[in-house]
Parts: structure tokens; sequence; C-alpha cells
């Protein structure tokens, strides 16, 4: 039996290779669910109509001709070759963090997703391109369709080693000045940094016109509040530290967690920005249908 | 409150442990990577407040709760108010039926309200209870509840004075030397100011005194004493009966005198004017009452002074008796000294003597007379021979060398008593055991200074200043007057004793030596009661001793062992701290 790689549990499917391998696995289980592009109709332009046939979706129906002529036409639809993608990754150190060893990092989890991202984009034939940063960008490369970008960009977050803190508000002013085109920016992080001077970048892009998407990645632990009864936790970019008793504090915390991922969600909606809150126990395949 | 095991008390110190857990736990704690740590921050300085309130919280509850578990363990015996069986006690009521608990005041017999109050300790008693009944006589009387009870209600009022302080302390140690849980005094008294005046009573710890509080104290006087000499009665009055404005009122007193068939004949009146406010608060009056002497035959003669009746009828009549005699007929040898002969020159101008021989003064010599009065003489040499003489007379008294000055001490004769003496023989010699002691009439340093033996007295020191300051104090005459009339002639004088009023004469072979007159005691006139504090104070002090109304008296008598175990109440306790400590440490928000 044929397991669908984008379905199982992202620590499992990692165990079963390079980010490449993994990558084009998800992306295969991923586009044989869709049967079609995932993101058709916001990346390409109609073609001509052909006669319906049984099978097609109804969507594609072209009512209008339908009234005119009293015969059934589909509309047929080509891939759009020029639109820009960049992919952008946080590479603070807290990305490299785990609640637990059964699962991965935030930044393992993000690079592969960002790996099955940007194949799937240039499957589609859009010019992709990747942003790593951390507390400045650490690679850069540029949105192309060209063959070989996708490894060039597999390339790009193997060579981009845990980082120190955050900074995404300039990564993020930097982007804006390479994207010169009107394209799509996907920000995969766990946005732990300052929301205001993140959320100043970020409208700034979508100010440009850019189809904004953010990928909030938060480990699980990271979420519930556990630990010994008394713990000392320090934050590893800043070297801020508390002590806390993690069963008296969890309710609270879960309730401040709470509140800051609806404070984003909230922000960027009030901004067309598309959210989304994934956890790295969430299968590839379902982090990456929450864009179509 | 008391405890069954009080050893467990010692595990009190436990009740550190929670905070000395809580400073021990202020270790290094693991430090752990987390990224959020703003998150963490946030949700701390919002919590903040309420964590602090809860751990102070779980601190107050896990220390209680070990205190409960350990105070528990000790079996806590807490004091029930009413109701409830009460432990085995040892009890002694006091009940006070001294002359003033005749006294009526508001219709009835203080005595009566006291019993009623007896009563009601007796019928709280139970057959595990030892209880004794002490009546103004001192004697502590046990027995079964019901012959108590039945004593209870036999007593009247008695003759004797209760001194209270006494009462308490011999109470206490009889109830504290018994083997049971409870020790209890109940005092059932007037609690006249006159009956506490002995000092503070010492009451072991763990014995309860409890007094019921005395009643109102109605103004009254009695006859606190009548003194009969030189043919008139002075009759000494105690308390007073005041007016409106508070000023006392003159008592009007009568006196009888007589014997046989003119016994109860009027004698005289007189009106006593009360006298200065003394220190202690009471008024005394006294009134002097000539009595018709010479008309009267030789012998003991008995007269009653008596008092319009008032509250208290006990000492509105008193007794007295004296001896009404014939002058001896007293004459002095010339080395009896000037002083001896100045005096019976008096006493003879006076008539209180005659010239005769019947009793002779000598001064080293032994007379031949009836009565001789010897003092020693100048010359020590002749010592020796008035010794022998004594001797042949068959005196046993006879004169030692010469001993240490000092003062006169005189149970007989008052006016003696601090008179100086320089120079003395010891008397040595008389009789052994009671016979010789009641010869001894004056003692100076505790050795015999005036003695008799028969019709033969002997004085240490010669009637002289060189001697003694006697002859030079205003009793002299009157001392020589007693030597020659009464003391020679055997005669042991009036005493006064408490008891009922009545007169009792002392005798030697058929002659009347004395008397002795019985009445009640004068501070029993004093109806005053004392203070709560002056009672709390003599009683046994405030930590041991409450004086109650009589409904508090009623309800507190043997509450002192209505204990209950309160260690179920603690476990109880205990249970719940622990169900809230387990809900206040597992409460996460």
């Amino acid at each position: 039996m044929v397991q669908r790689l984008d379905l199982l549990d992202p620590a499992e499917v990692a165990r079963l290779g390079g980010i490449e391998i993994v990558a084009e696995g998800v992306v295969e289980g991923f586009l044989a669910g869709m049967h079609r592009s995932p993101f058709r109709g916001f990346s390409v332009e109609f073609t001509e109509h052909r006669a319906y046939q049984a099978g097609d979706e109804l969507k594609y129906l072209d009512w209008r001709m339908l009234g005119r002529s009293d015969r059934l036409f589909v509309k047929q639809f080509e891939e759009e070759t020029n639109l820009r993608s960049m992919v952008l990754v946080d590479a603070s150190r807290s990305m490299a963090w785990q609640g637990s060893p059964e699962r991965l990092t935030k930044r393992a989890y993000a690079d592969r997703l960002a790996a099955a991202l940007a194949l799937i984009l240039l499957r589609q034939r859009d010019a992709t391109g990747l942003v790593t940063f951390d507390e400045q960008v650490r690679q850069l490369i540029p949105a192309r369709v060209k063959a070989g970008q996708w490894t060039r960009i597999v390339r790009g977050l193997l060579d981009t080693p845990d980082g120190q803190g955050t900074a995404a508000h300039a990564a993020l002013q930097r982007l804006t000045a390479l994207l010169a085109r009107r394209g799509m920016v996907v920000l995969i992080s766990d946005l732990l940094f300052d929301r205001e001077l993140a959320l100043a970048a970020l409208r700034y892009l979508r100010h440009r016109g850019h189809q904004v998407v953010v990928f909030h990645l938060m480990d699980p632990a990271e979420i519930e509040l556990s630990g010994p009864p008394e713990v000392r936790f320090k934050d590893p970019e800043s070297a801020v530290s508390v002590v806390v008793r993690p069963r008296e504090l969890a309710r609270a915390y879960a309730d401040t967690v709470r509140r800051e991922i609806a404070a984003w969600r909230k922000a960027c909606r009030r901004h067309g920005i598309a959210y989304h809150h994934v956890q790295t126990n969430m299968p590839f395949g379902l982090a990456l249908r929450l864009l179509t | 409150m008391s405890f069954l095991h009080p050893l467990a008390l010692l595990g009190l110190a436990a009740a550190a442990i929670p905070a000395l857990l809580h400073l021990l736990q202020r270790r290094i704690p693991p430090q752990v990577d987390f990224p959020p740590v703003r998150y963490l921050s946030a949700a701390e300085r919002e919590s903040a407040r309420r964590l602090k309130l809860r751990h102070l919280l779980l601190l107050i509850l896990r220390t209680a709760l070990i205190v409960a578990i350990v105070v528990a363990a000790a079996r806590p015996l807490v004091p029930l108010r009413g109701g409830g069986a009460h432990q085995p006690t040892a009890a002694v009521l006091i009940l006070d039926n001294s002359p003033s608990s005749g006294a009526i005041v508001d219709g009835a017999a203080v005595l009566e309200r006291l019993r009623v109050a007896a009563r009601s300790s007796i019928a709280r008693t139970t057959s595990a209870d030892r209880v004794w009944l002490m009546l103004c006589d001192g004697v502590l009387r046990g027995g079964s509840r019901e012959a108590v009870l039945a004593t209870i209600d036999s007593t009247r009022p008695g003759w004797l004075r209760l001194d209270l302080v006494q009462a308490i302390e011999r109470a206490a140690r009889m109830v504290n030397a018994q083997p049971v849980v409870g020790r209890e005094v109940h005092v059932l008294s007037d609690l006249q100011r006159t009956a506490l005046a002995s000092g503070q009573a010492v009451v072991p710890g763990g014995v309860r005194v409890l007094a019921l509080a005395p009643g109102r104290g109605p103004s009254n006087r009695g006859i606190a004493g009548v003194t009969v000499s030189e043919g008139a009665a002075v009759i000494e009055l105690s308390g007073a009966m005041l007016d409106s404005g508070g000023t006392p009122l003159p008592v009007p007193v009568t006196i009888r005198i007589g014997a046989g068939p003119n016994r109860g004949e009027i004698a005289a009146r007189g009106l006593a004017t009360p006298g200065r406010e003394r220190s202690g608060g009471a008024t005394r009056a006294a009134v002097t009452v000539s009595l018709p002497a010479q008309s009267l035959a030789p012998g003991w003669w008995v007269g009653e002074a008596a008092l319009e009746p008032d509250e208290l009828r006990a000492d509105d009549h008193r007794p007295f008796a004296w001896r009404v005699a014939p002058p001896a007929r007293a004459m002095a040898t010339p080395r009896a000294g000037s002083f001896v002969a100045a005096a019976l020159a008096v006493l003879q101008a006076g008539r209180h003597i005659i010239d005769g021989r019947d009793v002779v003064i000598s001064g080293g010599d032994l007379p031949s007379s009836p009565h001789a009065i010897v003092q020693p003489p100048d010359d020590p040499a002749l010592i020796g021979q008035v010794n022998r003489a004594l001797a042949s007379r068959g005196v046993p008294w006879r004169w030692g060398p010469l001993s240490t000055p000092g003062v006169l001490t005189s149970s007989e004769r008052a006016g003696l008593n601090g008179v100086a003496v320089v120079r003395r023989y010891r008397i040595e010699g008389g009789g052994s055991g009671e016979a010789g002691a009641g010869d001894v009439l004056a003692t100076v340093n505790g050795e015999p200074w005036l003695v008799r033996s028969g019709s033969v007295v002997l004085l240490g020191s010669r009637l002289d200043t060189a001697w003694t300051a006697l002859p030079a104090a205003p009793g002299f005459v009157p001392f020589v007057d007693a030597l020659v009339n009464r003391i020679v002639m055997g005669e042991a004088g009036v005493s006064v004793a408490e008891g009922a009023p009545h007169v009792e004469f002392r005798t030697r072979g058929t002659d009347t030596t004395g008397a002795t007159v019985f009445g009640p005691d004068a501070r029993e006139s004093d109806l005053t009661p004392a203070t709560t504090a002056l009672v709390t104070a003599a009683l046994g002090g405030k930590d041991r001793t409450s004086v109650l109304s009589a409904d508090r008296f009623a309800a507190e008598g043997f509450s002192g062992t209505r204990r209950a175990d309160a260690s179920g109440i603690l476990v109880l306790l205990a249970l719940v701290l622990a169900a809230a400590e387990l809900g206040v440490a597992t409460r996460t928000r």
C-alpha cells in the first residue's frame, strides 16, 4: 500500500531522507490528492473554451455562454509563468528548538515546508526564490523559474545555520526592495519578535500589491506549558530567563498564547494578510492545504 | 484547656516544616531553553498577585494542618459550659453559719439564702464525687450526699466566728489531696469583710474556689464586750445605726443583773453615744453604767447587757460576771518598800482594803499570815534563807540567780504587758505540768516573774523603781489592788470566750476562782460585705477564685471538669484543611 507522505507525521517523514526526498514525496502525495494545481485561480489566466464533458467541475462552466448559445462550455486556463514567489524562512535561534525529541525542530519543519512549497510553485512554473534570515538576511536566492532553481533553494536552506536573534522587520524591509514585481510572499516563522514592527513591513508588502501569507509555526510544547515543579526557562535568543512553576502558570500561559495567536490572526486579517497557525506535529500536506 | 497527652505538643515544632521547606526549596532550579519566554513573562505578570496569595494561603493551610494534627494528637480537653456530666470531683462546701448568718435581710435569714445555694451544689453532685461540709466550727464533715444534705438542712446559725481565709486553706488542702480530676471549694458565706482580715489564703493550683456573691449588708450594732470594774460596767458597742443623714444614732443599753429569783431585774440603763470612725470603717461606742455593788452580797454575780432588737439578734445581748468581795485586810512589812506602802495607803483611803494581817506584803521574809505576797530580799545573801522558808511552807517555787532584764508579759493582767524589768531573780521550781504552768501569772523573757502557790505569791523583782518600772506606771495601784484582793486569794478573774452567750464558773475545791463569759465574736457584728476584689485576693487570687451571682454560681459549680475531648473536631478540621490545601494546590488558575 502506497502511503502519502504529505499526511504522515512530519517527524516520521523526515526520517525517510533529506529535504529533497521529503519535499518531493510530500509534493507528489499532495498533488495526487489535489488532482490539479492547487493554486489555480490565482496564478493562471483564461485561454479558451471547450465542450463540457462528464466529470468536469461545474465551477468552470461558462454560464454566460450557456445563456447565449444554450450549449455547455467549460473555461480552459493557461498556467501563468511570470508569478514571482518568495519564501521567507525564519532561521533565528528560537527556530532551532523542539519541545520533544520525537518532533522536528521548528527550523527543520520550516525548511521542509518551504522546500515543498517551492517545489509546487516551481512545478507551476512560477518564479520562486528564498530568503532566510535571523538578525540579518542570511541567504537570498532570487526568484527564478529555470531548471535547478529548486536545488538552489534546497541548498540555500541547508547552508543557512541557526542564527541568533530575530530581526524580521529588517529582513522584510530588505525584501521589499528586491520584489519589484507583484507576487506572493510566504513567511514561515515562529513570530517571536515585535509584532508591530513585523506587521509594518508586511503591511508595506501588501501595499505594494503582494499577496502575503504567514505561517505561524509553533511547537506543541509552546502551547501547553509543562515541565518539572520549578524550572528556569531561558530565552535562547535574548538570554532572558524566568523562574516559574509550570503547573501553577500553565493556564495563564495557555491563555496568553491564545491571545497572542488571536492578536496575530486579527491583525493579519485587518490588513489582508493570510495567517495560518501551524504546529510542528501537523502533517505537511495539511499545512500546504491551508494555502488552497 | 488541658491535654491528655501534653508531650505530643512537642510536635508543634513541625509546624515550621512548611516554612522551612519553602526556604529550603529556594535552590537553583534546572534551566531549560524555552523560546516563548516573552509569553511566560506576560503570563507571570498577570498572575503574580494571585500566585503570591496562593502561596501564602498554601503556607497557612499547611501550617494549620500540622498544628491541627499535633494538637489533636495531644487530646485537648476543652471546658463545656452548662450541660453534660462532670468528671469525679472532690468538693468542700463551706457553709458559713457564723452568728452573722442569722441576720435578717429582706425578710429572710442570710443562712437560708446560703442554704439554698448549698443544696443546689449538692444536687449537682454524682455518686463519683466526694463532698465535705464545713460549718463555722471548721470541722470537715464527710459522708453520703444524703447525709450532707441532711446536715445542711439542720444547720442553724452558730456562735463561732469562721475565719474564711483559714477555712479556705484547709478545704483546699483537703480537696487537693484527693485522687480525682476536679477539685472545688464552694464558699457559701455572707463574706463579711472582717472574716477576710487574716491575710490571703494559699490555694494549690488546680483547686477552684467558687464564692457566692454576698447580698446586701444591713446596718447593725451589737455589744462587743462588757467589762466590770470599780463598781461600774463598761459596755462597748460595735457597728452603728445611722439616721437618714448618715449620722450614728445614740443607742439605749439596758443592764440586767441578778441571779435566782432576782434574775432579770433591771439594774441600770444608759445611752451609748457612737464614737469616732475607726480605721476599719467600723464605729465603736461605749457606755459606762454604775452597778449597785454596795448593795450586793459578796460573791459572784452575773449580769446581762442588752440592746433593742435589730436585724442581727445574736449580738444584741451579752452576759457578764463579776465578783463582789469585802475589802481585804492587808498590810506591808517594813522591808516591802516605800512604793508598796504608798500603794496600800491609797487603797486603804479608797476603801479597797482595810488594815489587817490577812494579807501581808513582805520583802525578803516569809510572813506567817494566811496570805503572803513575797518580794525578793534586797540582800542576795538572804535568798537562801527565804527559799528554805518557802520550801518549809510547801511552796514549790524558789528564787534562783539574777537573770537578764526584759519586759513583762501577762495574759492575766493586761496592764503589766510591756513594763520594763531591769533587775530580777529567776524564779525556779514550781509544779510540773499544767498545774505548775497555771500558777505562772507573768513572765519576763519567757521565765516566770509572778507566780502563785496556794496562798503565797512570789515576785521576781522588788516593787521598786531600781528593779522595775512598774511602781512608776499608772497601773501600779490597780496591780497592787489585784494582788491583795484577788490574786493572792487564788481568784483567776473573768475571761472571755467565743460561744453561745452564757457564763461558766471555774472552781477549785469548793471555792469559785473565776468565770468565763461566752458570747459571739465582736467582729460578727460588722455585717459589711467585702468587695469582690478583696474576696478574690483573700481566697486564692483571681486565677483560682471566682465570686459569682446565684445564677452563675449554680452554673459554674462542678463545671471545671465538664470537659470534652476536642481531638475529633480537630481531626475533622485537619481533614477540611487537607481538602482545602489539596484544592488550592491542584487549582491551576
